[in-house]
């Protein structure tokens, strides 16, 4: 995947921390499983990402058991958006959900997490996030960085926790073979869910500047100040040697 | 001297656009995000399946096959039609995102692309489409762009000759390097469009402008 890094606002971070924070501390009895500090690595929002993924989740991709009723929250989303920093193996996470009612409950650590599996099909989870908690009437929200190594509190038959081996480059092989979600104790299968999409990291380079130079305005950088003042001194000694050859003649 | 101080900034962004461009059609880095197959986009329908919390397949043995195709997804966008600033690009090309994680760009100046790996007109979450505001030589198929105000109408018809009508709900100016992920690029419910491109402040060191313009649009139609 990417070697090259890309800066990210520093502000954010600032942000971020203290959103995580505010999020830990809201843990209330309305959510059972947020006992999620004692598990997780928390770090400081990275200067620099390798990749940014999005997830939009909604309660029709949440896949049920044959037989078993859907959800049917249908006011319920979860919005995900996910930055990595695989030479760092961490993940950083501002996740929103709104119409998401009752008491989170999964057998994991926490009740928000990304599983491994493709669209249509249900995969262990890799990450458990802390849970969105809500200020008043507000949306749900958590936020932060976390970093590996993972641990979901839920163990394979070879008693490996599903978090075991886990790195978030596995998510940059492959983001489709990844999804977001959220169990409550209405909706143990999910509430909601949503496939990993990989979205741009940062703004989009779609100028050259050729207008902007014929504008005679706006130009920055020492390149542009030494190529002006190259240019200025050219323009100069034309005009002198005009003026002098005007003289001679 | 005006003359000469006009020649001094073109020669300032000649000298730095040789950072962006390989040349003079040839911005970007190597991609590494391909479109995504339309059931496995945001969105796609499911249907049956399996399991339940605690109970996943075996990571080694794979999941358990289940499951219906998805239904099919939405076409590509084809055509952007911009009335207010006398736009009408007929092909647009796909954009995938580089190896260094940033949207990939059109290598002419006066192609119009889209990121085809998010959302297509018809689908929930935004469409966006990105273009050149100016070459290195003068202005680009997007040079107008800035012009346009809240209430212009966007007309983006895809591959299969549906006609999908935006109305654009707001723009804003942002620094590529304090860049808001989320509110561009991030997944949603409602079918949105978006449209980039360069602003502001040149700079003739890094070769680039230092803002994006983004326009805000939302199906109308």
């Amino acid at each position: 995947m990417a070697t090259q890094t890309i800066r990210r606002r520093t502000v954010m971070g600032g942000c971020v921390a203290a959103g995580a924070a505010v999020s830990l501390m809201l843990a209330g009895p309305a959510h059972a499983h947020t006992d999620h500090g004692d598990h997780v690595n928390e770090v400081d929002w990275p200067e620099d990402f390798t990749s940014a993924y999005s997830a939009m989740a909604v309660p029709d991709e949440v896949v049920v058991p044959e037989g078993e009723p859907s959800p049917i929250d249908e006011d319920a989303t979860g919005d995900f958006m996910l930055w990595l920093n695989s030479e760092l193996d961490v993940i950083c996470y501002e996740i929103a959900l709104e119409g998401v009612t009752g008491n989170y409950e999964s057998p994991a650590f926490t009740a928000t997490h990304i599983h491994e599996g493709p669209t249509g099909e249900a995969g262990p989870p890799r990450v458990a996030f802390p849970d969105p908690q809500s200020e008043g009437d507000g949306p749900r929200t958590s936020s932060g960085c976390m970093e590996g190594p993972f641990v979901t509190g839920v163990e394979d038959d070879d008693g490996n926790d599903h978090g075991d081996w886990f790195t978030v480059s596995q998510i940059e092989d492959d983001p489709t073979a990844f999804y977001a979600d959220v169990h409550t104790e209405e909706y143990l299968d999910g509430v909601v869910r949503g496939q990993l999409t990989q979205v741009p990291l940062d703004g989009v380079e779609t100028g050259g500047g050729g207008e902007t130079a014929q504008q005679g305005i706006a130009i920055a950088g020492p390149a542009a100040g030494v190529g002006a003042v190259a240019l200025l001194a050219a323009g100069a000694y034309v005009l002198i040697m005009r003026r002098s050859r005007n003289q001679q003649v | 001297m005006r003359r000469v101080l006009v020649a001094a900034a073109a020669g300032g962004v000649l000298l730095g656009c040789a950072q962006s461009a390989a040349g003079e059609d040839a911005p970007g880095q190597p991609v590494v995000g391909q479109p995504t197959p339309a059931d496995q986009r945001p969105g796609a329908p499911q249907t049956s399946s399996e399991p339940s919390e605690g109970n996943w397949p075996d990571r080694d043995a794979g999941p358990e096959a289940s499951g219906t195709a998805a239904e099919a997804g939405a076409a590509a966008p084809e055509r952007v039609q911009i009335p207010s600033i006398d736009l009408d690009e007929d092909e647009l090309i796909d954009l995938g995102i580089q190896s260094d994680g940033r949207l990939e760009v059109p290598t002419d100046w006066d192609d119009v692309g889209w990121f085809a790996g998010g959302s297509r007109p018809g689908e929930a979450g935004p469409t966006v489409i990105a273009a050149h505001v100016d070459s290195r030589s003068g202005p680009a198929v997007f040079y107008r762009l800035p012009e346009m105000e809240r209430g212009d109408e966007v007309t983006v018809v895809d591959a299969e000759g549906g006609v999908h009508l935006y109305q654009v709900e707001r723009t804003a100016d942002f620094p590529k390097d304090d860049f808001p992920t989320r509110e561009v690029f991030g997944a949603g419910t409602e079918d949105e469009l978006r449209l980039i491109t360069c602003t502001g402040e040149f700079d003739a060191a890094a070769g680039r402008h230092l803002d994006n313009r983004v326009v805000f649009a939302s199906r109308v139609e």
